[in-house]
C-alpha cells in the first residue's frame, strides 16, 4: 500500500496548491482528482469565463473603436471559436499543474476517494494510507427546483461556457458575481438578458452603493435586471415560460446561479464523523475539522467561495500539518472581483456592515479622474470606509474599468495595516486610474484634490 | 571650608550605595557624633554619623545610586557662609543630574545604557557633522524626522535657539526607543490611543511585528499565549542586584551540581530537645546549628570541600567559617559563624542566634558577613525535601537543610516510623567528583544520625 504524508482529496486551486506547498515543506503528498487538475475554478470557472469576457470586452471596444476614430466596417464574432479560444486557455493552464505537479513530485491518482477510516483513503477501490487527509472537494451550483440542466434550455454554467449557438432571449437568475459575469458576457455579444435576483439589489454581498452603480451601469448596457423578483409557473418546453412579479416572460435559455453547495457526498465523511454545517465542512482556523489529521480547504470548507481564499486555505492546513505556525487567514481581508463590464472589486466591510460603527467614508468617481476620462473609462466610482478614530481601512469598494487589478492596493495596505496617512502620503503615479484609490481617501476627510 | 559629606565604604566590594534616607534635615543643625545619613549598599544599610558639628546642606536626594567617596553633602561650621550654589555640583555633572530618580529607574535598564551610547540615538550624518560644526550636543535634541530622527534641520534650529527644543536626553531616547519598535501603523495609533507601551506588547506578525490584534487583545491574547501581562516594574537594584548578580554569575563560572541524602533524625531531635532544657534559656540550638557542627567537623575530615577554586589551582583553606543564609524581607544575607570547627555546639547555637538577629534588625556588621568557605541554607521551615542551593563563591560547596520527616525504616519486615531529613549538598564538579563529595556528605549524615558525637 502506498503511504503518503498527506493525501489532498481534489485537485483544484486549493488542492493542488497545498500538494505543492507540502512538498516544499518535504512531505510526501498525493493528489487525488476525479476530473481535471485544475478543479472547477481553471477548468470550468474563473479562467475560461476570463477569457470569455475579455473577448466581449475586445468586441466592445472594436464596436466603439469609432469613437476613436479608428474604421472598422462591419463587426463580427465567431462564437465557436471564441469558445475554443477558452478552451485552450484552460488546456494550458490544466497542463501547467500537471507539470507542477511533476516537478514536486506529487502523486496524481485520477479517481474518485472515499475515505474508509482514518488515515486509510480508497481510490477506485485501490488503497492507499496517509497521515492526514485534506479535504478540497470544492462546491457545485445548486439547483432549482423545476430547472434541472438539460443542456439544452436549461443551461448548467458549463454549457454557458461552451454555447452553440447565441440565445436571443436569455435570463439569468440570480445576481451574484456568476450572474452578473455571464449576464455582462451575452449581453455585449447581443443577446436579450434577463438578469434576475431575489434580494433588493444585485451582487448582494457588495456594497449597496456600489452594486447600484454597476446596476445602472448594467441597465444602460441594455441588461434588463430585475430586483425583488418572484419567478413562478416555470415551464420547460422548447423555450422557457414563467412570470416574474406576474408578468409572462418567454426565454431561449436560462442559467441559475443562486449559490453553490460544498461537495461534501460519497467521499466518506460519514465514516469518520467528520462535521459539516448547512452542507459545508465545519473547520476550524487551521482548518482542522473535528476528526484528527482530517482537514477541510477552499469551497466545500464554506463561505467565502473563492479560489484565492481555498489556495491561502491550503498553505494554512499544510503548514499546520508540518508543525510550523501559518499565518491567520482573515475573512476581512480576501478581496472578491467581479469581471463584468464594468467590473466589480471589493474588500473588508462594506456601509451596511458598519452600519454601528463610527467611520468615516470617502468616494471619488471615476468622473474625475484624468486617464479614466483620456480612455473613455468614465463610468465607475471608488468608495473607501475607515474607522473615524483609528483610520484603520475596513472597506474598499471600486466599480469602474480594471478595478479588479487595483483592489489588491487596499488588500496590501490592509494587510500591512496601514492607517489613512500611509495612503495619504503614498505617491500614486499620473496619470493612472489607480490614483482615485488615493483620492478616495482624501475625500474620507476632506481633502480630496481632484474633485 | 565645609566639611564634605562623603558616601562611607564599606567593604572593598562596594562599587555603589546611596543615602536611603537623610536624618538631618537640608539646612537643619547637626551636632557631631548624631546620626546624620543612612547608608544602603548592595550588602549592608548602615547609619552614619556627622564627624562635625554644624549646618547640613544636602547635595544629593536620598535613593540616588552613587560610588562609594562621592559626596553627598556638606558640614558648614557656625559663621560660615553658606553659597547658593554648593561646590561640587558643578564638578560632577553626571552623579548631580537633577533628573527625578523615577525617571532614572523607569527607563532603565535601556536609557541609563543609551546616555553612555552616542550612537544610540538616531540622527542623520548629516545631522551628526552639523552638530559637531555648530558645537550642538545633538544628544539632548528632538528629533522631527520619521521615527524621531534627529535632522539637519533640528541642529540648525537648536543652534540658532529658535526652538527650545531642548529636552533631557532621557526622555529623547525613551521615545526613541518606542519608534524603533516594530508595529503596524494601525497598531501604534491604536496604541498611542489607548496609551499603551508598545515595548510591553508582543508582536504576533511577521517577525514579531506588533499588529492591531495585538493590542486591540491586550490582556485577553496575553493570558492566553503571548506571555504575561506586565504589571509593576520592580527595580533591581541594592541587595537585589548583588544576589542576581552572584546567583548567575555563580551558576555560569562553577560546574555545580546537586545530590541529595536522608540523615537519620531520630537521636538529633531527641538531643537537642535535652540540650534546650539542659542549657535552659542560655542557648537555644536549632536542627540548622546541628548541622553546621556536623558540617564544619565533616569540612575538617573532607578538606576538598573547603576550598577555593582558582586558576593556579585548588586553594584549600586552613580555616573554617560557615555561613549561614538568612532570609530577609529584601532579601538574603549570609552572615558567617567564623571557625565553627573550633565551637562548641552550645557556642555555636548563640553566635548563629546573634547573627540571625542582628541580620533582621539590619545590624550586622561587616565582620559579620567576611571570609565564609562553607555555606549552608535551611528552607526545611518551608516544608521543602529537596533542593538545589547555588554555590556562594568562591567557595566549593552549599548544604541545604530540608524539613524532617515522618520516614519509614524497616526492621526486619517491618515498617516502622522513623525522623529522616534530606541533605541537599551542591558542590563545583572542578574541585571535587561524586565520590568525595558523597563522602563528605555521607559524613555530615553520620555526625547527626549520631549526634552526641558533635558534642565531643
Amino acid at each position: 500500500m502506498k503511504e503518503y504524508d498527506i493525501a489532498v482529496i481534489g485537485g483544484g486551486p486549493g488542492g493542488y496548491t497545498a500538494a505543492i506547498r507540502a512538498s516544499q515543506l518535504g512531505l510526501k503528498a498525493t493528489v487525488i482528482e476525479k476530473a481535471e487538475l485544475g478543479g472547477t475554478c481553471l477548468n470550468w470557472g474563473c479562467i475560461p469565463t476570463k477569457s470569455l469576457l475579455h473577448a466581449a470586452d475586445v468586441l466592445r471596444a472594436v464596436q466603439t473603436a469609432d469613437e476613436l476614430g479608428i474604421k472598422t466596417g462591419k463587426v463580427n464574432f465567431d462564437l465557436s471559436k471564441m469558445v475554443q479560444g477558452s478552451r485552450q486557455a484552460a488546456g494550458r493552464l490544466n497542463q501547467g499543474v500537471g507539470h507542477l505537479m511533476k516537478k514536486y513530485k506529487i502523486d496524481v491518482l485520477q479517481g474518485e476517494a472515499e475515505i474508509k477510516e482514518r488515515g486509510l483513503v480508497s481510490v477506485n477501490g485501490v488503497e492507499l494510507f496517509a497521515d492526514n487527509i485534506i479535504v478540497a472537494t470544492g462546491a457545485r451550483a445548486r439547483t432549482l427546483e423545476g430547472l434541472v440542466p438539460d443542456g439544452n434550455v436549461v443551461w448548467h454554467a458549463n454549457d454557458a461556457m461552451t454555447p452553440k449557438k447565441m440565445p436571443d432571449r436569455l435570463l439569468i437568475i440570480g445576481a451574484g458575481a456568476i450572474g452578473v459575469e455571464f449576464a455582462s458576457f451575452y449581453n455585449t455579444l447581443g443577446a436579450k438578458v434577463t438578469l434576475v435576483e431575489v434580494l433588493e439589489e444585485i451582487l448582494p454581498n457588495e456594497d449597496a452603493e456600489i452594486a447600484a452603480a454597476a446596476r445602472a451601469s448594467f441597465e444602460r448596457l441594455g441588461i434588463k435586471v430585475l430586483t425583488g423578483a418572484q419567478i413562478s409557473q416555470v415551464s420547460v418546453g422548447k423555450k422557457l415560460k414563467c412570470q416574474i412579479n406576474a408578468e409572462s416572460f418567454e426565454f431561449d435559455n436560462v442559467i441559475s446561479s443562486v449559490g453553490v453547495m460544498g461537495n461534501i457526498e460519497g467521499i466518506g465523511l460519514e465514516n469518520l464523523g467528520v462535521e459539516t454545517d448547512r452542507g459545508f465542512v465545519s473547520v476550524n482556523s487551521q482548518q482542522q475539522t473535528n476528526v484528527a489529521g482530517v482537514y477541510a480547504i477552499g469551497d466545500v470548507a464554506g463561505a467565502p467561495c473563492l479560489a484565492h481564499k481555498a489556495s491561502h486555505e491550503g498553505v494554512i492546513a499544510v503548514e499546520t500539518i508540518a508543525g510550523l505556525a501559518p499565518h491567520a487567514l482573515q475573512v476581512q481581508r480576501i478581496p472578491a472581483c467581479t469581471y463584468s463590464h464594468p467590473q466589480v472589486a471589493s474588500i473588508g466591510l462594506n456601509e451596511a456592515a458598519c452600519a454601528d460603527r463610527d467611520v468615516r467614508i470617502g468616494r471619488f468617481p471615476l468622473l474625475a479622474n484624468g486617464k479614466a476620462v483620456a480612455i473613455g473609462e468614465t463610468d465607475g466610482m471608488i468608495k473607501t470606509i475607515f474607522d473615524r478614530n483609528t483610520g484603520e481601512l475596513l472597506g474598499a469598494h471600486m466599480v469602474g474599468a480594471g478595478v479588479s487589478e487595483m483592489i489588491q492596493g487596499y488588500a496590501v495596505a490592509m494587510q500591512m495595516e496601514t492607517t489613512e496617512v500611509e495612503l495619504m502620503n503614498t505617491v500614486f503615479p499620473h496619470p493612472t486610474i489607480s490614483e482615485s484609490m488615493q483620492e478616495s481617501v482624501l475625500d474620507a476627510w476632506n481633502r480630496t484634490l481632484n474633485y | 571650608m565645609p566639611r564634605e559629606i562623603y558616601l562611607v565604604k564599606v567593604g572593598m566590594t562596594m562599587t555603589e550605595g546611596m543615602v536611603s534616607e537623610w536624618f538631618i534635615a537640608d539646612g537643619a543643625e547637626v551636632k557631631k557624633g548624631e546620626m546624620l545619613y543612612a547608608l544602603e549598599t548592595e550588602k549592608v544599610n548602615l547609619d552614619v554619623d556627622a564627624e562635625a558639628d554644624g549646618t547640613v546642606k544636602h547635595l544629593v536626594e536620598a535613593g540616588v545610586t552613587l560610588e562609594p567617596g562621592d559626596v553627598v553633602g556638606y558640614i558648614f561650621a557656625q559663621g560660615e557662609s553658606i553659597p547658593d550654589v554648593l561646590p561640587g555640583a558643578t564638578s560632577q555633572p553626571e552623579v548631580v543630574v537633577s533628573a527625578e530618580p523615577v525617571a532614572v529607574e523607569s527607563a532603565a535598564p535601556m536609557a541609563v545604557e543609551a546616555v553612555v551610547s552616542e550612537g544610540f540615538v538616531k540622527a542623520s550624518p548629516a545631522a551628526k557633522r552639523l552638530a559637531k560644526e555648530l558645537d550642538v550636543n545633538y544628544l539632548t535634541l528632538q528629533g522631527t524626522g520619521p521615527g524621531g530622527r534627529i535632522v539637519e534641520a533640528d541642529v540648525q534650529s537648536a543652534a540658532s535657539g529658535q526652538t527650545a527644543s531642548q529636552q533631557p536626553a532621557v526622555a529623547a531616547i525613551q521615545s526613541q526607543s518606542s519608534a524603533n519598535i516594530k508595529a503596524s501603523p494601525l497598531a501604534k495609533r491604536i496604541a498611542e490611543q489607548r496609551a499603551i507601551d508598545l515595548s510591553q506588547v508582543r508582536g504576533t506578525g511577521p517577525g514579531g511585528r506588533i499588529v492591531q490584534s495585538d493590542v486591540e487583545n491586550l490582556g485577553a491574547s496575553i493570558a492566553q499565549a503571548s506571555g504575561p501581562v506586565a504589571g509593576d516594574m520592580v527595580p533591581v537594584k541594592g541587595m537585589r542586584k548583588t544576589i542576581a548578580q552572584r546567583m548567575h554569575q555563580s551558576l555560569q563560572d562553577s560546574a555545580q551540581l546537586t545530590m541529595d541524602m536522608a540523615a537519620v533524625m531520630e537521636d538529633a531531635v531527641k538531643l537537642r530537645e535535652q540540650l534546650i532544657r539542659e542549657w535552659d534559656g542560655a542557648a537555644r540550638p536549632t536542627f540548622t546549628d546541628l548541622v553546621i557542627k556536623a558540617a564544619a567537623k565533616a569540612l575538617q575530615k573532607h578538606p576538598l570541600m573547603n576550598s577555593q577554586f582558582g586558576g593556579t589551582g585548588i586553594q584549600l583553606l586552613n580555616e573554617i567559617h560557615v555561613g549561614i543564609a538568612v532570609a530577609l524581607p529584601e532579601g538574603l544575607v549570609v552572615p558567617v559563624v567564623r571557625h565553627a570547627d573550633q565551637l562548641s555546639l552550645k557556642e555555636i547555637a548563640i553566635e548563629s542566634a546573634r547573627l540571625a538577629t542582628s541580620a533582621r534588625n539590619g545590624t550586622l556588621g561587616l565582620d559579620d558577613y567576611a571570609g565564609g568557605t562553607f555555606t549552608i541554607s535551611a528552607l526545611g521551615m518551608f516544608g521543602v525535601d529537596s533542593f538545589t542551593p547555588i554555590i556562594n563563591q568562591p567557595q566549593s560547596g552549599i548544604l541545604g537543610v530540608n524539613r524532617i520527616l515522618d520516614g519509614v525504616a524497616w526492621e526486619g519486615e517491618t515498617p516502622v516510623r522513623q525522623k529522616q531529613m534530606n541533605l541537599s549538598l551542591t558542590w563545583d564538579h572542578r574541585v571535587l567528583d561524586g565520590a568525595p563529595a558523597a563522602e563528605f556528605l555521607q559524613t555530615v549524615v553520620e555526625y547527626l544520625s549520631e549526634p552526641y558525637r558533635l558534642l565531643v
